[in-house]
């Protein structure tokens, strides 16, 4: 298991009463823990991820591997569609805006999604800067590749945060990085003495505070999901054994030969994700996994974990 | 004497959801109580996610979390039906936080199509997401009357307000009459669902039928909307909202004690949980462990 998250923690940058609005929001995170959020572009994919026993899903219009596959710039989605979601299902939904654009996550907030993914998946909107995120009502999920990335962005008011991984690959590889490399950030950074955090702080980008608070608790003090290239109950498995406190699963269910079964099979993996004998029993007979793509063949220029600042 | 103190085994249902928070509070509650009596040392804290585990238990918490994954997850791993012995039949100590307050009605509204599955043991009608999405949800300070008096001066020797946190929560919206078999008219109701019905078991479990629904702790009026604003709960109120009901073994409440890093409730539970474990050590004479099938 993940080293506990306090139950009173927070973000150094806010305090007095903005203290409650973050508690509430990083609250609805804690709820999600241990559990599966899933892309689905339409209603019936949406009741299907219910069903499965999804803790929450990601509204969009097209999933990563299309997104990927059929290139152009991506956006927030059509309001009707997010609207057409939100009515098919009881969980939280979720739905993602372009990195640095805060109109589309004041339309988010109107629709009154329960949660804003600040995406790179999606074609950024600002090359320098990220949404301001404390003043919105509706909390936010942001993505990291390590520990600087995480920390300015829950300074910038992120109440969850994921690994980038790379969407829509189906390799899970880049997941694996990104956690390894912020839990071997956590663990450097909790041998240093005062004045070597001082530098690590402005090595890494992060503001001290939060680096402090970070090395205090051993962990990211908010709820930390894997995220991009997960596709089997077992990458699912290897996430949560690395220390994530749940997953998001893209392209990975709706692009498979069977996406109830898979969907089923991942919510269990993640459940009882040290139980290899569970493990064994649901990866058996889910039919295709999403085709996929190896990371390694990828250009540079189109990945999408490099997008975000 | 040494063996009347035998460890008290509290699990905490972790499926999916905050139940590390609670397993973090359990352990802060037991420290103030082994403060106040040393010899209050025997408490074990686990996460239940097998059978196994869940037969070790004295009493047990579902935490909050998404009502639909952990109920759908706990009929997957086989584990809805012992709950049900757990709860209803055998009638342990078992307290539910919001989406573990939903699973713990006897009837729920505003279910996903299709409805889900209920464990039951508390004749109330829940109504999930009640405030609506997380936009509506929000942080209030609560004076909760189950709650000791802290005998301090500064509020008049009163009780320190509790910091009850509210997300996307349900509340108790009816109280149901007393039945020993299912609540077949909220059955009829449009999108309402219940729990089926399971006969008590054992000296105890009969004990308990019967119990009236208590409530516990309500929220006032639409005043609740207003964050960080102090109000007074009333047993008996009008139209407010309810939210914390007790009934014999099960105690539920809407709103999230786990995530306030207050052990208030949590002592009081552990309170409620010794009383009930001693008597039901006393009426069986044996230890509970070996009673489960």
């Amino acid at each position: 298991m993940a080293t506990e998250l306090p139950v009173v923690n927070g973000n150094g940058a806010v305090g007095g009463a903005d203290r409650a609005s973050f508690t509430v929001k990083t609250g609805l995170a804690r709820m999600l823990q241990g559990g599966v959020i899933m892309d689905v572009v339409n209603a019936e994919q949406a009741r299907i991820a219910e069903e499965a026993g999804a803790v929450a899903v990601m509204a969009l219009e097209r999933v990563p591997a299309d997104i990927r596959a059929q290139g152009g710039v991506a956006r927030m989605s059509d309001p009707k569609l997010i609207k057409e979601i939100m009515e098919a299902v009881t969980i939280p939904v979720m739905a993602k805006a372009r990195i640095g654009h805060f109109v589309e996550c004041q339309i988010l907030e109107a629709l009154g999604v329960d949660y804003i993914d600040e995406s790179e998946v999606l074609t950024p909107a600002d090359n320098a800067h990220h949404v301001e995120k404390h003043p919105f009502k509706i909390p936010f999920v942001c993505g990291c590749r390590n520990l600087g990335e995480a920390l300015r962005r829950i300074n910038e008011g992120a109440a969850m945060i994921r690994t980038k991984g790379e969407a829509g690959t189906g390799d899970v590889v880049e997941a694996v990085k990104h956690m390894r490399t912020v839990t071997n950030e956590i663990q450097r950074a909790s041998t240093m003495s005062d004045p070597e955090l001082y530098d690590m702080a402005k090595e890494i980008g992060a503001p001290y505070e939060l680096l402090k608070e970070t090395v205090q608790l051993k962990r990211l003090p908010v709820v930390n999901f894997a995220a991009g290239g997960i596709a089997t109950p077992a990458d699912a498995a290897l996430m949560m054994q690395l220390g994530c406190d749940g997953v998001f699963v893209g392209s990975g269910i709706f692009k498979s030969g069977n996406p109830e079964r898979r969907a089923k099979a991942i919510v269990q993996a993640v459940t009882h994700f040290k139980d290899a004998k569970v493990l064994a029993e649901v990866s058996a007979g889910l039919g295709e996994a999403m085709v996929g793509l190896n990371v390694s063949d990828l250009d540079e220029g189109k990945r999408l974990a490099v997008r975000g600042w | 004497m040494a063996k009347d103190i035998q460890p008290i085994v509290v699990g905490v249902l972790a499926l999916q959801g905050a139940f590390s928070e609670h397993i973090q509070l359990l352990r802060q509650a037991a420290k103030s109580l082994s403060a106040l009596d040393p010899i209050d040392l025997h408490w074990t804290f686990s996460e239940v996610r097998t059978l196994a585990q869940l037969l070790q238990c004295d009493a047990l918490i579902i935490p909050g979390g998404e009502s639909t994954a952990i109920s759908l997850v706990a009929a997957r791993s086989n584990l809805l039906e012992p709950l049900r012995e757990f709860v209803k039949v055998r009638r342990n100590p078992t307290w539910g936080t919001c989406a573990g307050l939903i699973l713990l009605a006897e009837a729920a509204n505003r279910t996903k199509r299709g409805g889900q599955e209920l464990i039951g043991g508390l004749d109330v009608r829940v109504d999930r997401n009640h405030f609506g999405r997380q936009v509506e949800s929000f942080v209030i300070d609560l004076d909760l009357p189950f709650l000791p008096l802290s005998g301090r001066e500064d509020i008049g020797g009163g009780r320190r307000p509790f910091k009850a946190v509210f997300i996307r929560a349900p509340i108790v919206e009816k109280i149901l009459p007393i039945r020993e078999g299912p609540q077949v008219e909220e059955e009829t109701l449009d999108e309402t669902i219940i729990a089926p019905s399971r006969a008590p078991e054992g000296a105890v479990a009969k004990e308990a039928v019967g119990r009236p629904v208590e409530i516990m702790a309500i929220l006032p009026g639409r005043v609740a909307a207003l964050p960080n604003k102090p109000t007074t709960t009333r047993p008996e109120g009008g139209s407010s909202d309810i939210i914390a009901v007790r009934q014999g073994n099960v105690f539920g409440t809407s709103f999230h004690p786990e995530l306030t890093g207050d052990s208030r409730i949590h002592v009081w539970w552990l309170g409620e949980v010794r009383k009930a474990i001693a008597n039901r050590r006393q009426l069986d004479g044996v230890h509970t462990h070996e009673r489960l099938p």
